[in-house]
């Protein structure tokens, strides 16, 4: 009897940890719009009104101009990061690594912030802007769609890099015989980086379409700062914000459907497979070219910093006085939050990457979690945890780290997703033959056999966290904002240079991260 | 196994924090008074009480309301002790809610009747105005506009701005407007607002940008933003509007007591603080409000009895705001 019940057991354990896990992730990312429907049916009026709103021609207007403007920078980010991404990731120009790193690095910060940065270029005010025709430029629909761009391009950029590394060298030796390197480029290589730059423009579609800080800071009419704004007004009406997000869902839903129609399992194949010799496609006589026009485009993601940091001149006297504990608030519930974000990303990635039955509601809650308007995950959140029960996680910076939790798990669990993969299961197999249980496989054998990509995983999930403005807006424990939101509540009538000189500190501490992560990163000599 | 390790061994040393209890005396506050100006405050606070303030501050889109929703959302359990409304009228919707403690304090008690309740349930400290920030490139002074009602003018189209009526004090203003006016006149100055190609910006620092970047001839704005573009020594003026009939309209601050608040006495001495005389002098030195007190007087910031007021009973203007609301998100769209 006991015999049958372990055999049970064991035979059901993967399955048991997978709902456990999924369990949290239904816990975190779905009970607060489970109580937020259930709040609005309770509230016929409000149902009434938000159906009403969405009757009118208004909000489908700001609507599908906000799609609209997505797609543009999805577009403009294709258009410029599948260029790049072919030339730092597989060409020859010089120094063409660090011109990747250096690009990527504004893709891990809040886009206000560089929205910031050229606002303190361009603005009337700015090193650059005495015209007022750059500034107008800036504060126009056109304006927020270049700095998103800009901001995001580097998701592009990196991933059709990432993407390119996996190419056999090979194959582009051999076609190099024959064709030009432009040829190579377009014949052999831009095939392979279709579907991460396709995968790329996704990404970058639901950041853009999702994005709170860049068109409040601009003063352009957005889908997501109008739901946003629905919170603010007199009338509170989160069950009328709830009903205003079903286009925004009806929107995932389908880049979900396509994600999985156009890219599916070949990102993670594509991505993946990184060869263990990188290919390199020489440029001959036009490297010098090629390298100029790959630390250029390279270099236009870091321009706004150049406004920030002469804004922030005369402004790191007075930060003492103005950061108060942003920076522990923003750092403690990211790092705790990746740490639960990575664990939940072992056992979910996994499952994702192996087919496992369930894995693929799990994936799809994860993507609508990341692209819902965070506002309305904000609301159903304090419905759900401020109660007398749950004080000491609502009063507290636990808040947070639940917030990250239901909004991020997309980062952390795709990328390990990706890991297992491209690695052979034969392992895991052999041990499961020789009769080990789920737990202890994941233990001895899966997490040491992606130390790298779990430490991946907690990196990317830690600055995504530590970018964090829309989530943690409507919910921060009193007396514990976050960087993030600090310098935007200070932005309105604050003194710029400290607000540009919190930016910088902002920057510096996701530049730390990363660069302690590239460091664990770094090959061991054998011993 | 040594990666996992680590992250398990940083994940140990990072949730510390979560896990300490608070030790100290404090109090939970939320604002819709701008940062920048509150802080300082806070921290003035903190020395002389010893008592730690921990505050949550509105985004300037939301300005007024966003707290307040917060308020509204967590009233099954209350975090905060006390809001400082930007404004006189937002206490009232929390009133009607059930959400206040009546606390008369005695640091108010040179506070003038009209700017605080009887019952103590909302304490008014330094004022904001009304006011029409004006660009001096863009307009003579011989030719100022003297009135709100020139946001509709003909002679003034696509020349103004004023904030969006859904959030912050121009809500108030407009609801003004309509206890004054009356429902049919209110409503057709709007509409006729709209059709004059007035700029509806999305907060009231956004008017002040148009203003000071010439984008706009003249906009409806509040004194403290008036001051900031001052400060910026931007080529603007400020008028006090309808000094002829209907005056300008002053929003004191309003200091409230949550009910049910988890720090009621060091509650008690935040409030006692922030409407005191001293604070209502800092704030009208630093971020151009108006005092209430008579014996407050700033040079060069002119007191309510300066100018026309214009007469409202705020309460009024409180319950005009809810029974106006629908129609005026109608009116400004999503």
């Amino acid at each position: 009897m006991g015999r049958h019940l372990s055999a049970r057991l064991k035979r059901a354990e993967e399955s048991l940890a997978l709902g456990a896990i999924g369990g949290i992730l239904v816990l975190a990312a779905l009970l607060p719009f489970v109580f937020l429907v259930v709040n609005l049916l309770r509230a016929p009026a409000e149902m009434s009104a938000g159906l009403a709103l969405l009757g009118s021609r208004e909000p489908w207007f700001v609507f599908l101009r906000s799609v609209a403007s997505a797609l543009v920078v999805a577009i403009a980010s294709v258009l410029v990061g599948v260029p790049l991404g072919l030339l730092l990731g597989s060409t020859d120009v010089r120094g063409g690594k660090a011109a990747l790193i250096l690009h990527a690095f504004p893709m891990f910060l809040p886009p206000f912030l560089l929205a910031l940065g050229w606002f303190y270029l361009f603005g009337r005010s700015g090193l650059l802007g005495g015209s007022g025709q750059a500034s107008d430029a800036l504060f126009s629909l056109g304006g927020s769609v270049a700095v998103e761009a800009l901001a995001f391009t580097p998701v592009v950029t990196s991933l059709v890099a990432l993407a390119l590394q996996g190419v056999d060298p090979s194959l582009v030796e051999a076609a190099r015989v024959a064709a030009r390197p432009g040829r190579v480029a377009t014949r052999i290589l831009l095939p392979f980086a279709w579907p991460a730059a396709a995968l790329g423009a996704l990404v970058v579609f639901a950041l853009s379409l999702s994005e709170l800080g860049v068109p409040m800071f601009l003063r352009v009419r957005s889908y997501t700062a109008a739901v946003f704004a629905r919170l603010g007004a007199v009338q509170y009406a989160p069950g009328e914000a709830l009903v205003l997000t079903l286009p925004v869902l009806i929107v995932s839903v389908a880049l979900l459907f396509l994600e999985r129609r156009l890219v599916g399992p070949r990102s993670f194949s594509i991505l993946g497979l990184r060869s263990a010799e990188t290919t390199v496609l020489p440029l001959g006589k036009w490297r010098p070219l090629g390298t100029i026009i790959a630390w250029a485009g390279a270099l236009a993601t870091l321009v706004p910093f150049v406004g920030l940091a002469w804004r922030a001149s005369t402004g790191f006297a007075a930060l003492p006085d103005w950061i108060g504990t942003g920076p522990q608030n923003s750092i403690v519930p990211a790092a705790i939050a990746a740490t639960l974000l990575t664990g939940i990303a072992v056992v979910v990635g996994r499952a994702i990457a192996l087919r496992r039955p369930g894995a693929k509601a799990l994936d799809a809650l994860t993507v609508l979690a990341f692209v819902t308007p965070a506002a309305v995950l904000g609301v159903g959140l304090i419905a759900v945890w401020n109660r007398p029960a749950t004080q000491p996680i609502y009063g507290t910076l636990a808040i947070i780290v639940i917030g990250f939790v239901a909004r991020y798990g997309v980062l952390p669990t795709r990328t390990f997703a990706l890991a297992v993969a491209r690695a052979s299961p034969h392992f895991e197999e052999s041990a499961a033959v020789e009769g080990a249980w789920f737990l202890r496989r994941l233990v001895r054998i899966v997490v040491p056999l992606h130390a790298r990509a779990i430490l991946a995983a907690w990196l990317l999930a830690f600055v995504f966290c530590l970018r964090d403005l829309e989530t943690t807006i409507l919910f921060y424990p009193a007396g514990s904002a976050p960087l993030t939101v600090r310098i935007i509540t200070l932005e309105a009538n604050g003194p710029e240079p400290v607000v540009a000189a919190l930016g910088l500190v902002h920057a510096l501490i996701v530049a730390a991260a990363l660069v302690l992560g590239a460091v664990a990163f770094r090959p061991r000599k054998a011993s | 196994m040594r990666v996992p390790l680590k992250l398990a061994a940083l994940a140990v040393a990072v949730c510390a924090p979560l896990a300490c209890k608070r030790a100290q005396r404090e109090v939970v506050v939320y604002t819709s008074v701008d940062q920048p100006f509150a802080e300082p405050i806070f921290r003035e606070f903190e020395k002389r009480s010893g008592i730690q303030v921990r505050a949550v501050f509105d985004t300037e889109e939301t300005k007024s309301t966003g707290v307040l929703n917060r308020l509204i959302a967590e009233a099954q359990r209350p975090q905060a002790d006390v809001f400082w409304s930007g404004d006189p009228v937002r206490p009232f919707i929390l009133a009607k809610r059930g959400l206040l403690e009546p606390y008369a304090s005695p640091a108010a008690a040179s506070i003038p009747a009209q700017f605080k309740s009887a019952d103590g349930s909302w304490t008014g400290a330094a004022a904001r105005a009304k006011i029409l920030l004006v660009n001096t490139r863009k307009v003579a002074s011989a030719d100022m506009p003297r009135s709100v009602r020139d946001l509709a003018s003909p002679r003034w189209k696509g020349q103004g701005a004023m904030a969006n009526p859904v959030f912050g004090t121009t809500t108030m203003y407009v609801a003004a407007l309509f206890t004054v006016w009356g429902d049919d006149r209110a409503k057709a100055f709007l509409e006729q607002i709209k059709a004059n190609g007035t700029r509806i910006a999305s907060s009231n620092g956004e008017v002040r940008r148009l203003v000071t970047a010439g984008e706009v001839a003249f906009g409806l704005t509040d004194t403290d933003d008036a001051h900031e573009a001052q400060q910026d020594k931007a080529p603007v003026q400020v008028v006090y509007p309808d000094q002829d009939d209907l005056g300008t309209l002053v929003m004191p601050n309003a200091v409230v007591l949550i009910k049910g608040g988890p720090h009621p006495a060091e509650a008690r001495a935040l409030v006692d603080h922030l409407v005191s005389p001293e604070v209502e002098k800092r704030m009208t030195d630093t971020a151009g409000h108006i005092p209430l007190r008579r014996d407050v007087a700033v040079p060069g910031t002119p007191g309510p009895g300066s100018f026309r007021t214009m007469q409202v009973d705020y309460a009024r203007v409180a319950d005009e705001i809810a029974k106006i609301e629908p129609w005026l998100r109608q009116w400004a769209g999503i």
